[in-house]
């Protein structure tokens, strides 16, 4: 449950964010959210990775649909991985340790 | 351990971010990943529809209420209510759909891609810096800040593009900007001067005066008439008016300058390519089907993304004008109003000298002119580079213009330095002579117009809806005497510089000739008869007498005639020399593909069109042949230029001993006979690969590969191949890397202007919009489209979506 709750807390809290603030905000939020939520290290990872991962792709998706794919065509012909994963993996790794960072923080005693 | 692991994951995290937000070079570039890749305000926002929202913005600086409808291309119709909103909009506007571009084009211009893409680009920036690039657009910049017109002009052009800048946040920035890390900086008054000069940098700055002095210390002043004549009597030059010049010209003293004897060891700069040109031309009403006039034109540039062209259609009282605008100038370079239409070929004539300075010493701080000892100016350049330390040049300046050449660049010996002459470095004026030509109603206005216009010197056609057809040759022309140009000069005599200009009302020109028409296409000038002496690096010799042909036969023509003529693709060049290089071939010992080549060959009917393959192996042949005939050149330890292809072709035909055919490398005696046989090998056998590499019949456009190509090398996510015809010294000039870059054909009928253009591109400069290639496949099929040329903001029909701007209250 708890997991659930990082989770979907990481999503609202950075699309919050990141609807205003520069993209690096989604660690501080991630950070924040784990913290307060308190799973133990490697759930409070996966729930940060996931849940960032969500937001992104699902970002990334909706734009990509209503756009017709027009842009994303040729950033994977420019990057050397498909613009999808490079975004989940860049989006998830930061969302990920931000959020192992908070929780082992509230775990520290 | 708990602070230890604690410790770990937050150095981790911290690092990551860091790594993640700015660029990297491992071996190749690395964007900010973070930044480029979050969707919330990386790449994924620059992805656009064709839909666009209204918008309604306040800005400053505005005086009254601009209402700007983009139709169905994202043409934008701006309609202001005076001439300082109108620019501030025009502005404002281009810099929504093209800031990159035209930022990138004028740190170009300015010597200043190092601080973009590193050190990689630190030689083309000291070129630039050396050539006086910087220079010449601070002496533009303070004519043009001199006159009050052109300075209301730019000043609200300049501000409109800031007020976009301002406005934009990370999200907003165009998607290059993110590749590449950086931000826009300030638009500057000077960056329009910077870019009119990057125009005169790809038109005007031909020169071949080193290698024509290492030719004439080598071969002689006779080998000199033959390979490198002035004029190659090529007939219909651009205006033939034999015997009716009648003024008094300018002369000089006429004591014969002194040719130099000496062989230059520098490498020159890199030329800009002698395929940019152009075709313009106007017919009278009395060969129209209307009775109008029509205006066609055609610039050749290198084919870019986003284009180099942006059309625009300007309404405010006193101006109605729609065409092509360049991004970074104010106004519409080739286009027309209500009353006028004019369109822009490049003149052909050597603006450029390179003076060899003689210093005092080391130094560099004197040099010797007219037996005197003469101060020279140092500069201190500095370069930024990206990922590196700046680095610094010390450029020295005659009255002459830079010393481009001297020990630290391109030159070998610390006291033989050459100091550069452009015409581009006066100041000038040209952005008033499009102010003019925007609003002018006649061919009155139209002479005014261009004795504004300095550099770079263009053919000028016109028409208007009174009737009345012209071409002028208008530029800065200094009075030459004979030779005077064609080699480097001695600096140390103030006897062999520009002494005099031809004074605007001599230049070439003529208005409604007898014939009925006039055209342009990069050709020698004009009849023997005119008083001048003229020069230049090449003269156009094949679209000229194809236009002149066609429009001789042509009556009762149509817009329609005028567009299809654009897309003309007959080979004067083959029509003229294959029937020649046929019967020099060899036929008795061929191998199957040769037989074949040679029976595609010699069946083909000239047209450069997308389906032939005799067009391929007539081009193969031809691009085997040229070096082969001029190996004395191309293996040259000194620089040497490479004599036409129309003089190649007629010492071919006429000269076939000429000692230059014998191929110096081998002992046999070679005539033009046997190269021509070799490189028809040659050219078969190049064709025959390319058939086994790609695995395809060599269709011509398949062949040719055009491509248009984004002005960041081409990347190849943004960039296009297409299929098309044509190539050089065809009149559908696209040789693949540049060519047709605006076609635009006018009808001026009394009742109503009607215009149809198109251009490889888009008008947005935005790979991720639906409008950054949408005219491109219209282009390569050889569509027009008919512009919306309404006097009034509600006839224009299907408006995507429109901006209100208004003046914001302080």
């Amino acid at each position: 449950m708890k997991f659930i709750i990082q989770l979907l807390g990481t999503i609202v809290v950075c699309f919050v964010l990141q609807s205003f603030l520069p993209w690096w905000t989604m660690a501080v939020g991630a950070f924040t959210v784990a913290y307060l939520v308190g799973n133990k290290g490697f759930p409070a990872f996966v729930a940060g990775f996931i849940g960032v991962a969500i937001l992104w792709l699902g970002m990334a998706f909706y734009i990509d649909a209503l756009t017709h794919s027009i842009l994303t065509e040729k950033i994977n012909r420019l990057l050397p991985l498909n613009a999808f994963v490079a975004t989940l993996i860049v989006g998830g790794l930061v969302g990920g340790f931000a959020s192992l960072t908070g929780s082992l923080i509230r775990d520290r005693r | 351990m708990k602070f230890v692991k604690i410790g770990l994951s937050l150095v981790i995290t911290v690092a990551l971010v860091y790594f993640l937000n700015r660029s990297w070079n491992f071996g190749k570039p690395i964007p900010p990943l973070g930044k480029f890749l979050d969707p919330f305000g990386g790449f994924w926002q620059n992805a656009e529809v064709k839909e666009r929202e209204n918008e309604t913005l306040l800005l400053e600086g505005l005086t009254d209420e601009v209402i700007i409808h983009y139709d169905s291309l994202l043409i934008p119709h701006v309609f202001a209510n005076n001439d300082e909103d109108l620019y501030l909009a025009q502005g404002y506007v281009t810099a929504k759909n093209r800031l990159w571009q035209m930022e990138f084009q004028t740190h170009a211009a300015a010597g200043r891609i190092s601080e973009i893409i590193g050190a990689a680009a630190l030689d083309y920036d000291r070129t630039q810096r050396r050539r006086g690039m910087v220079f010449a657009a601070e002496n533009s910049l303070k004519s043009m800040e001199g006159d009050p017109v052109a300075k209301a002009m730019v000043d609200n052009y300049t501000r409109g593009i800031n007020l976009h800048i301002e406005s934009l946040s990370y999200k907003d920035l165009p998607l290059e900007y993110k590749l590449l890390n950086y931000s826009p900086e300030p638009w500057t008054n000077l960056k329009c001067g910077l870019l009119l000069k990057n125009m005169a940098l790809t038109l005007n700055i031909g020169d071949k005066d080193l290698e024509m002095t290492n030719a004439l210390k080598l071969f002689g002043k006779d080998v000199i008439e033959l390979l490198w004549p002035d004029d190659e009597v090529v007939t219909d030059p651009i205006v033939d008016n034999t015997g009716n010049w009648k003024f008094e010209p300018v002369t000089l003293d006429s004591l014969p300058l002194a040719l130099p004897d000496e062989l230059i060891t520098i490498t020159p700069l890199e030329k800009p390519s002698k395929d940019v040109g152009s075709n313009n031309w106007a017919v009278s009403g009395s060969k129209t089907h209307t009775g109008s006039p029509i205006l066609s034109n055609d610039p050749h540039l290198n084919l870019t993304l986003p284009s180099i062209w942006y059309v625009i259609h300007l309404q405010a009282p006193g101006v109605n004008v729609m065409g092509a605008s360049l991004p970074g100038s104010p106004a519409v370079i080739s286009g027309f109003n209500d009353s006028i239409a004019w369109g822009v070929t490049n003149a052909q004539r050597d603006l450029v000298d390179w003076f060899k300075i003689e210093f005092k010493d080391k130094s560099k701080s004197e040099y010797m002119s007219d037996g005197q000892w003469k101060a020279a100016r140092k500069m201190i350049e500095k370069f930024s580079i990206k990922g590196s330390d700046p680095f610094y040049d010390t450029i020295t300046y005659t009255h002459h213009g830079p010393v481009t050449f001297d020990e630290s660049f391109h030159g070998d010996n610390e006291l033989k330095s050459y100091a550069f002459r452009w015409i581009a470095h006066d100041p000038s004026e040209e952005i008033l002579t499009f102010y003019k030509l925007n609003r002018g109603k006649n061919h009155d206005d139209y002479m005014e117009a261009l004795n504004h216009y300095t550099s770079p010197a263009q053919n000028f056609v016109f028409a208007s809806t009174s009737g009345d057809i012209a071409m002028r040759i208008q530029g800065k022309f200094p009075v030459r005497r004979k030779d005077e140009g064609k080699y480097v000069l001695d600096g140390t005599k103030t006897a062999t510089e520009w002494q005099a200009y031809i004074p605007n009302d001599q230049n070439v020109m003529y208005k409604n000739p007898a014939r009925g028409f006039v055209s342009s296409a990069n050709q020698y000038p004009t009849d023997p008869t005119y008083p001048y002496y003229i020069t230049a690096t090449s003269y156009e010799a094949y679209r000229n007498r194809r236009i002149n042909k066609l429009l001789t036969e042509m009556s009762d023509i149509t817009p329609r005639d005028m567009m299809e003529m654009q897309l003309d693709n007959f080979n004067l060049k083959a029509a003229e020399s294959l029937p020649a290089f046929l019967s020099y071939v060899d036929t008795t010992t061929f191998s199957q593909p040769q037989r074949n080549a040679y029976r595609i060959l010699s069946a083909w009917d000239y047209e450069n069109s997308i389906e032939s393959e005799a067009a391929s192996y007539y081009e193969a042949w031809w691009d085997s042949l040229f070096p082969l005939v001029w190996d004395e050149i191309k293996n040259s330890k000194v620089a040497l230029d490479y004599p036409t292809a129309y003089q190649t072709i007629k010492l071919l035909k006429e000269k076939p001993e000429l000692s230059f055919f014998d191929i110096v490398e081998t002992p046999e005696k070679e005539t033009a006979r046997e190269l021509v046989h070799q490189a028809f090998i040659k050219g078969v056998e190049k064709v025959e690969t390319w058939k086994i590499e790609k695995k395809k019949e060599p269709h011509w456009a398949d062949y040719k590969d055009t491509f248009i190509a984004h002005l960041l090398q081409g990347l190849p996510a943004f960039s296009y191949h297409v299929q098309h015809g044509g190539n050089h010294d065809i009149v559908n000039a696209s040789n693949g890397r540049s060519g047709p870059s605006w076609r635009m054909v006018v009808s001026l009928e009394k009742t109503k202007v009607r215009a149809w253009g198109v251009y490889p591109g888009g008008q947005s400069g935005n790979p991720g919009s639906p409008f950054y290639n949408s005219m491109l496949n219209t282009w390569a099929t050889g569509e027009h489209y008919q512009f919306q040329f309404e006097p009034e903001a509600n006839k224009i029909k299907s408006v995507i979506s429109s901006i209100t701007l208004k003046p914001a209250t302080k």
